[in-house]
């Protein structure tokens, strides 16, 4: 007991002071960004971008990269013959919009699932659910196919680092007692009715938010026969998380943009 | 080494052996007749004391017009594979199974038959095993006929669960979304008052379609698939990507990069250790020790960062080595972040292993045993808690294995402590290997950039994660690509010993024994 009590008060406090105070993000690997003035449109990147993010339209030249799709592996700035892709330290990426975080334009598949009680997709929500949610927030965590790196650091902003229960933030066991589904993974085939039922589960008015590069757009599993290329087309999404995985601050961001907290 | 093993086989099966290849170094392949595959495993199995470790087949209709099935077999005490290969006629669609006598072949035999739509004869229970009822029959993802962006209809097949009957036997569904946040299976138990009779798992509900997706593409964007097969073995599973294609590529790594291998290897398998420990306190109540090991896991992400930048080590390995000098001018930082790391460890441990009410409830809970840890194929810590003494790192060890020392822990009883007395003793081990592979370090280049290979090779990688062995067999294509990349992570194997270990066990210590295994869904999924 008196060894518990020496660790209790050797450690009082390691809680970040994130998001009221900024983070020393000098060591963080975070969006790649193509500098347009060197660029000369040769189309190395593209070509090898393993998730496929990287867009050359060549009538306009304009070169952009889908941050939805960006797994952050920082191979466009290793190939790059001229140096003018360079990786920032910029994590905090959450968008409400997916075109914000797009260069080329989204093409959403509408796929048929075999249940009746599927809720078709709509995007009215309450205007007042800030208000509601403003102070305190329950989560429901939802794993519709990921690799678990984001379910992982889902799991770190419990830890006392990131300590989110400081923010009125709770994680909750069933999707009844949620206001917001955070979601992760590319939707899978089997994966995709137990996501549609727990969103109908959660009673309105809810938050969905998607979180890393396979749930907002199915990342490099995109396109295979068992994925869908983002939840959004089982559910509808309020803020989109980039990463591959985003990280703890990164996903807490999104969730606090999701409350317009930030 | 190869002709010993060889001749004996050809002495027994004089006539059945068509062809054999060796190739790079520790891997024997044998064309063997299909009508004969279960004596020959049988034989393997049983006689020579080989584990079967692997089992896929391949549609090599484009190279020879048949099928092909492959039963990687492992000399642990050698550090050999033996593989032997059937070739099936498209026209029959089937192959003898071998199950009844090597049992570790069921799992594999139902994932062939949902794949490829080859009919294992004679498997007692060939139910689906990768679809769920969503899938339509007739349709077979890995053959090369099939595109893998076609998205089949949603039908309604029939799965059935296994049924116990009988007074007071009452059926509890799980899943699959839980509610922790971990990730989605679902879990059938049958139980008569608290005890569990009877558990079964429907996995397979984060099926990405690796495999497929993978076929056709280049090596290169392969491996960071490979990092993404599953979170928290990111580093293990793209090391035995990136050992097979360097086994193609007849090359050695230059031994700094083996070196920084060894750093990133152990801080993974320290990391994952720590969460699983923080987890097991988790479900016991015992939120101090939690905390404790959450926190030290911090460190640890910490420490990750420090080296890469990336909190899961992705982005590290290259064809060829490791990406850049990661570790150079960052030792002390290094060694004073993991001092801090093992002090903490030791005297958390002092605290949780003096605390009768946790010690209570994890001994003799969940316990796996060893004829069943061996028939399964059980490796990493769930098997060493049960009394198998195998690790990849000594038996397949590289360059820079073999000059460290290291012990493997011994444990026997397979319960809940034995596992988390391993994971202790493990984390233990990782902190000093890093440590002494800080010191042992030569100067010198750390990246041998590979750029082409071979077409129609093929070779294993394998390496020991943080949940136990890990083998990738890669076979290249045409232009660098990939023809066929069969995954088995440690999970795969293991998923089946949870159901036997939460036998007898209460309801509620079944959170206790899954974590204490902490198998990954991603990784089993794939």
């Amino acid at each position: 007991m008196f060894n518990v009590i020496r660790k209790i008060v050797k450690y009082p406090r390691l809680a970040q002071d994130y998001p009221r105070k900024p983070l020393d993000s000098s060591l963080f690997i975070g969006r790649p960004e193509i500098d347009l003035g060197k660029c000369t449109g040769c189309g190395e990147c593209v070509n090898r971008c393993p998730s496929r993010a990287i867009v050359l339209d060549k009538k306009e030249n304009g070169i952009g990269i889908n941050y939805d799709e960006c797994i952050f592996c920082t191979l466009c700035e290793e190939i790059c013959p001229v140096g003018a892709v360079k990786m920032t330290n910029k994590f905090e990426l959450a968008e409400k919009d997916r075109k914000l975080l797009r260069k080329s334009p989204i093409i959403i598949e509408e796929r048929n699932i075999s249940d009746k009680s599927y809720e078709v997709i709509c995007s009215e929500l309450s205007l007042n659910i800030k208000k509601t949610f403003g102070r305190s927030l329950q989560i429901r965590e939802v794993d519709s196919g990921s690799c678990n790196a984001c379910d992982s650091e889902i799991n770190a902003l419990n830890n006392p680092f990131n300590d989110i229960e400081r923010l009125g933030i709770k994680f909750v066991a069933s999707p009844r007692h949620a206001d917001m589904l955070l979601v992760t993974g590319a939707a899978t085939r089997n994966m995709q009715l137990a996501l549609a039922k727990t969103y109908n589960a959660t009673p309105d008015p809810k938050l969905v938010v998607a979180v890393g590069a396979c749930a907002c757009s199915g990342g490099i599993f995109r396109d295979t026969y068992a994925t869908s290329n983002g939840i959004d087309s089982i559910v509808p999404v309020d803020v989109y998380i980039p990463g591959c995985p985003p990280r703890p601050q990164a996903i807490l961001y999104g969730i606090l943009k999701a409350l317009d907290r930030v | 080494m190869f002709t010993e093993i060889y001749g004996n086989l050809m002495k027994i099966f004089p006539a059945d052996i068509y062809d054999q290849k060796c190739c790079n170094e520790n891997e024997l392949y044998l064309h063997a007749n299909p009508a004969k595959i279960l004596d020959f495993c049988t034989h393997i199995n049983t006689e020579m004391g080989y584990s079967l470790v692997s089992m896929f087949a391949n549609d090599e209709t484009s190279l020879c017009e048949k099928y092909a099935v492959y039963y990687v077999f492992s000399d642990r005490e050698k550090g050999l594979f033996l593989t032997l290969i059937t070739l099936i006629d498209p026209l029959k669609m089937e192959f003898v199974s071998i199950c009844e006598k090597v049992h570790a072949a069921a799992l594999y035999e139902r994932e062939i038959k949902d794949l490829f739509g080859l009919d294992p004869i004679g498997h007692p229970n060939a139910k689906r095993l990768v679809f769920h009822s969503n899938w339509p029959d007739g349709e077979f993802p890995l053959r090369k006929s099939y595109d893998v962006k076609h998205k089949p209809d949603f039908a309604k097949e029939n799965i059935s669960f296994n049924k116990v009957t009988g007074e007071g036997v009452f059926e509890i569904p799980v899943g699959p979304v839980h509610a922790g946040t971990i990730e989605p299976g679902h879990f059938r138990f049958s139980v008569a008052g608290e005890p569990i009779i009877n558990l079964e798992a429907q996995l397979y509900f984060v099926h990405k379609g690796i495999e497929k997706m993978c076929e056709g593409e280049s090596i290169e964007r392969c491996l960071f698939v490979s990092e993404r097969i599953s979170g928290d073995e990111t580093f293990a599973n793209s090391y035995a990507y990136c050992q097979a294609i360097e086994k193609i590529a007849k090359m050695k790594i230059p031994p700094r990069a083996e070196y920084t291998r060894v750093i990133f290897a152990e801080l993974e398998r320290l990391t994952s250790h720590l969460g699983d420990l923080g987890g097991i306190c988790l479900d016991t109540a015992y939120g101090f020790a939690a905390f404790q090991f959450r926190m030290m896991k911090g460190w640890a992400y910490g420490v990750a960062d420090e080296l890469c930048g990336m909190r899961f080590l992705r982005g590290v390995n290259k064809l060829g080595g490791v990406k850049l000098d990661f570790v150079a001018g960052k030792e002390s930082k290094l060694i004073d972040q993991l001092n801090r790391i093992r002090t903490e460890l030791e005297d958390t441990v002092k605290i949780i292993k003096a605390n009768s009410l946790f010690i209570d409830r994890v001994e003799n809970t969940g316990i796996l045993q060893m004829s069943i840890a061996v028939d399964l194929n059980v490796t990493g810590p769930a098997g060493r808690a049960s009394g198998i003494r195998y690790d990849v790192r000594k038996a397949f060890a590289n360059d820079a294995y073999k000059q460290l020392t290291f012990t493997v822990p011994e444990h026997n009883n397979g319960d809940v402590n034995c596992r988390m007395n391993v994971k202790i003793e493990e984390c233990f081990a990782s902190i000093d290997l890093i440590l002494k592979s800080l010191e042992m370090m030569p100067d010198g280049k750390v990246l041998e950039p590979i750029h082409s290979v071979e077409p129609f090779a093929y070779g294993l990688g394998i390496m020991e994660s943080p949940r136990g062995e890990n083998i990738h067999w890669v076979m290249t294509g045409e232009n660098n690509t990939i023809f066929r990349y069969k995954i088995r992570t440690p999970s795969f194997c293991t998923w089946p010993a949870v159901c036997h270990a939460v036998k007898g066990n209460i309801v509620p210590d079944f959170p206790l024994i899954n974590k204490s295994f902490n198998l990954s869904y991603a990784g089993n999924d794939l």
